[in-house]
């Protein structure tokens, strides 16, 4: 059993890291995105959730692919401060894993073998400042 | 009995301290509200919002559920992902150090 992720960052942000410079691609008006990305340093944490379970370095490289389905969504939460304007999606990913202290590798069938995710979103999002900003205008 | 001070001495016996940006640091930062379980994550699905960054605006997608098949290094095939296994993007702008700043990030 592995679980692979980023380490939480000292802000409190959870599995996030930048997306270096031409690793992501947006096409046909933001309704398909495409991400690459080779190498990310990661973890390997098979126990997580649990508190101060053991880390181990690993590397991460994935693709992953979301197309706009015609299915049109809006999220609006006045109480929480965010609003997304996008569409239903498509999901695909191939990914590759290593855990070079103890051998270990993985990789998924290609991209067009794997069966697409359950649920997926592409679209525009505000929140906090910047949808208060809109609300008071 | 501690001092007004004793906080910061106790810090500077523990960590030295390096730069301190007068504005705060210009990275992301989570959504406050979202530490229900004590973290500040949160699923992917209808009605939540794809961003884990805060005071941000800007281009996201968002997925969970994968159900796949890999095979590692002794040529074995493992399954992979659950139904919480989620992916994200989040291209834009984002509020930190009193500034707006740009950026493209993900959650994997």
């Amino acid at each position: 059993m592995h679980d692979f992720h980023p380490p939480i960052s000292d802000a409190g942000l959870y599995w996030v890291v930048p997306v270096p410079a031409g690793a992501l691609q947006w096409s046909d008006g933001g309704r398909s995105a495409t991400i690459e990305m080779q190498d990310v340093a990661v973890i390997d944490q098979p126990k997580w959730p649990a508190r101060k379970a053991q880390a181990t370095p690993a590397r991460m490289s994935f693709k992953m692919v979301f197309e706009a389905t015609h299915q049109a969504v809006t999220y609006d939460d006045k109480t929480r401060l965010f609003r997304v304007t996008g569409f239903l999606a498509t999901c695909r990913m191939e990914a590759r894993v290593s855990v070079p202290s103890i051998g270990f590798t993985w990789r998924s069938d290609p991209i067009d073998k794997c069966p697409s995710a359950a649920f997926a979103v592409i679209g525009n999002e505000v929140n906090g400042k910047y949808y208060q900003e809109e609300a008071a205008r | 009995m501690q001092g007004f001070n004793a906080w910061p001495q106790a810090a500077a016996r523990t960590r030295p301290v390096g730069h301190i940006d007068p504005d705060g640091p210009s990275g992301p930062y989570p959504i406050p509200w979202l530490d229900t379980n004590g973290s500040h994550n949160q699923p992917a699905g209808p009605d939540l919002e794809p961003s884990h960054i805060y005071h941000f605006k800007g281009r996201v997608a968002r997925c969970s559920g994968f159900a796949g098949v890999g095979t590692d290094g002794e040529n074995e095939r493992l399954l992979f992902g659950t139904k919480t296994t989620d992916y994200g993007i989040m291209d834009g702008e984002y509020w930190a150090a009193r500034a707006p700043q740009t950026g493209a990030f993900t959650h994997i």
